[in-house]
């Protein structure tokens, strides 16, 4: 590195970029969170499907499927199923509900995770409401996720 | 002999170059390559590195453009399987490519050749 | 030959660490076997089970590597003894009993029960990727972190303040604030993958970046005897370009989640920048060890650090690359191909700067300046069995992805998710070869660290 370049210039590059840069994300942020609702599909969020999401969360759903793309690759994309079961969240519920406890044999199997009709209801208009939100491009590609 | 200041910075400028071409700006740094070399004189150090970019560049390209395209048209536009080919193999290779020039680069900062020649020193 | 008797408290940091580092892998392995025979170990190991061991054993180990390499680092760099050696011993313990209790609550009983039995509705942040941690364990993380940052700042302010410990700290305190994010779990699914991020992205292409290259220069100083002045120099440059690229480049997570599509300009380009930093750190230790003034006995520590360089710009530099403009991450977000850039980026990134470390200081804190030369072969041969290894796991991870993109995403008659992954078991089996490699890898550096041998011959300095 060149002599003229010192090292008190490096390190204002340092403290000065990284303040700086942090700044801006704030600034990005906080326009980002004012705009959401208009994509967001908040107006959509019930009781219920709150309660769905800590469903979600504490069966860990998100540790086989990815949601928005997020998440694991073990087993299909769940933003989109509340469309690719014909959107019908009585399909969905059938799903869960009727798992198999062992499993299929020599197959990638989903668990059973004993939830009660009302808990189904609420997961169902969880993934109902994430099928909602106005996702760029309308990703994912495709209706297979 | 001892490279002066000048062969020094230009072996570094060459080497720079290489990398250059291997990334951001491809032909242009090619380019520049060979219009160094008109710089350059011959069994200097700067001669070798500019020479070592060209070869390098060469290769690169016979190696990442005529082995994709040869993948391509043997395997098919269409088929997914050229693809997993053709990508794998181009973001592996081109990066290999990458760390060499680089190795070339920061070798050429010392002044020295690629390998260190024991009967020079 | 320690300089502070305090730097020995980095052993048991270590030693933990790698003992964590072994079960991380035992669960990849079980995991990657569940990809192509779905029915293994199932139920009692379900995948996401295995999964949530196999991420959170590594996060934690390297956070165990972190803490170790800075009370190895920050008493020789600050010249005086750690503040309160008797604290950094404490928060092992406590951090170790947390981190395995944890573990074998994901193993002993259903995550939901867990859930319950730790009261997650309290204050709910569980079930979400990387932090499925119960919220106690993760106030005891917090804990743990504060009392180190604490002790390390404390040791770094009232000592010799080296750019080298500057940076780690600033690396060290960005960490624990970042991790305040996984508090934070709105109903509203937008915001909570929006502020999820804060903690994921601004880690591991954020803080944890001062943090790799801190420990990368001292290390660098001490095996090739180059000059400060020149080492503190690039350090400063390549943290100033990893947050000049990486915090906006945050952006690149931005994407398709409900997010406003500016951050499709502002991710794709600046985290197209992101590899800059990576590559410096190539050039640097590369640079570096070119210059060197003299040739350390401990030949492992230098190959561990140039292999940190080196794969770091090929699995974050390069694969990051790969699929983070947002025209391709359209198709391959959430794919083999986010698997592959993950393994290979967290491999040579962290994983690897945690080892260079250890190759280091471990001797020095057994009361030699390098291990012998038979454990330095072992440990130059598991390097690259395990580095091999992840090459071939990122390119096999790799093939399966594209096969993904092109069959489900891509073509014009996109097939069903699970039709398609059995069109890709061939890669996956190829995979789950490669980490039995890995494995075996792994045992082999465990070993050299007991293989007896000739003792290194050196010139005291
Ligand atoms: C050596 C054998 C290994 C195997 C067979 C293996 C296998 C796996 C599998 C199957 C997954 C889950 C992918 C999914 O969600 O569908 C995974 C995730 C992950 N593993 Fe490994 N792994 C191994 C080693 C490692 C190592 C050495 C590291 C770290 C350096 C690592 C870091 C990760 C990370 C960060 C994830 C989450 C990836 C993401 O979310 O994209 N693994 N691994
Ligand atoms: C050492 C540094 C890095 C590590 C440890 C790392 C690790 C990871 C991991 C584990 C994920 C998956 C997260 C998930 O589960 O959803 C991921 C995603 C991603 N990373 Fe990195 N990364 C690093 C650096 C980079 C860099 C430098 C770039 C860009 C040049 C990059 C681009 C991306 C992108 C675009 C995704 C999203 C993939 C998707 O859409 O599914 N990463 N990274
Ligand atoms: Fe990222």
């Amino acid at each position: 590195m060149r002599e003229t370049f010192t090292k008190g210039m490096a390190r204002n590059i340092y403290y000065g970029g990284g303040v700086f840069f942090f700044l801006v994300l704030i600034g990005l942020t906080v326009d980002t969170v004012k705009g959401l609702p208009a994509t967001d599909n908040s107006e959509n969020i019930t009781e219920q499907v709150a309660a769905g999401k800590r469903l979600w969360e504490i069966n860990d759903c998100i540790g086989c499927h990815s949601l928005l793309g997020e998440g694991a690759y073990f087993a299909p994309e769940l933003g989109n199923v509340y469309t690719r079961f014909g959107e019908s969240t009585e399909a969905i519920k059938a799903f869960i509900k009727y798992r198999p406890v062992d499993g299929v044999k020599g197959r990638r199997s989903m668990p059973q995770f004993n939830l009660t009709d009302e808990e189904l209801e609420e997961i169902a208009q969880f993934l109902k409401y994430v099928d909602g939100i106005k996702t760029a491009r309308n990703w994912p590609p495709n209706i297979q996720g | 002999m001892k490279p002066d200041e000048i062969q020094l910075k230009q072996a570094s400028r060459a080497t720079l170059y290489s990398l250059l071409n291997l990334t951001m700006l491809p032909i242009v740094g090619f380019i520049s390559l060979c219009l160094l070399y008109r710089k350059t004189t011959s069994n200097t150090i700067d001669r070798y590195y500019v020479l070592l970019g060209i070869k390098t560049n060469l290769y690169a390209a016979a190696a990442l453009f005529l082995v994709t395209a040869l993948m391509i048209f043997m395997g098919g536009f269409e088929s997914p399987w050229t693809w997993v080919y053709v990508i794998s193999y181009f973001v592996f290779v081109h990066a290999l490519f990458i760390l060499f020039a680089t190795w070339s680069m920061v070798r050429s900062w010392t002044g020295e050749k690629l390998k260190r020649s024991f009967l020079s020193k | 030959m320690m300089k502070y008797e305090s730097q020995g408290i980095a052993k048991m940091y270590f030693i933990a660490a790698i003992g964590l580092f072994l079960g991380q892998i035992l669960f990849g392995i079980i995991m990657g076997l569940q990809y192509v025979m779905g029915d293994f170990l199932f139920p009692e190991i379900p995948f996401n089970v295995a999964r949530m061991v196999h991420t959170n054993l590594l996060i934690v180990w390297l956070l165990f590597g972190f803490m170790g390499s800075a009370y190895f680092l920050v008493p020789e760099e600050a010249e005086r003894e750690l503040y309160a050696p008797w604290l950094a011993k404490l928060m092992f313990w406590i951090f170790l009993v947390a981190g395995v209790l944890t573990i074998l609550g994901y193993l002993l009983v259903p995550y939901a029960k867990l859930a319950e039995i730790t009261m997650n509705d309290l204050l709910p942040t569980m079930g979400r990727e990387f932090l499925e941690q119960p919220t106690i364990t993760k106030i005891g993380i917090v804990i743990v972190v504060l009392a180190f940052i604490f002790n390390i700042g404390m040791t770094v302010l009232s000592g010799r303040k080296t750019v080298i410990n500057l940076v780690l700290l600033t690396g060290l305190v960005g960490l624990a604030v970042f991790f305040l994010f996984s508090f934070y779990n709105p109903d509203n699914l937008v915001l909570d993958k929006y502020f999820w991020w804060f903690v994921v992205h601004l880690w591991v292409e954020g803080v944890w970046e001062l943090i790799m290259a801190s420990l990368l220069a001292y290390v660098l100083i001490k095996v090739t005897g180059v000059d400060r002045e020149v080492i503190e120099k690039w350090l400063y440059l390549i943290v100033g370009m990893a947050l000049i690229s990486g915090l906006i480049g945050t952006g690149h997570h931005f994407f398709w989640i409900g997010t406003p599509d500016y951050w499709q300009w502002l991710g794709s380009i600046f985290s197209a920048l992101e590899p800059i930093p990576f590559f410096m750190m190539t050039l640097f230790a590369f640079n570096v060890v070119n210059k060197r003034r003299r040739d350390h006995p401990n030949k492992a520590a230098v190959l561990w650090a140039l292999g940190t360089g080196v794969m770091a710009f090929l699995g974050a530099g390069v694969w990051g690359f790969l699929h983070t403009l947002a025209p391709i991450n359209f198709y391959t977000h959430g794919t083999q191909i986010t698997a592959a850039h993950g393994h290979m980026a967290f491999y040579g990134a962290y994983v690897m700067v945690v080892l260079t470390m250890i190759s280091y200081s471990m001797p020095i804190m057994r009361g030699q300046k390098a291990a012998n030369e038979r454990a330095q072969v072992f440990e130059m041969w598991s390097f690259w069995m395990m580095t091999v290894a992840m090459v071939f796991i990122t390119l096999f991870l790799t093939g399966a992805g594209i096969l993904q993109v092109y069959l489900q995403r891509y073509s014009e008659n996109p097939e069903s998710f699970m039709v398609v992954q059995d069109k890709v078991a061939m890669f996956y089996w190829m995979r789950e070869l490669a980490g039995l490699v890995f494995l075996a890898g792994l045992l082999l550096y465990i070993y050299s660290f007991f293989a007896k041998g000739k003792e290194v011959e050196f010139v005291e300095e």
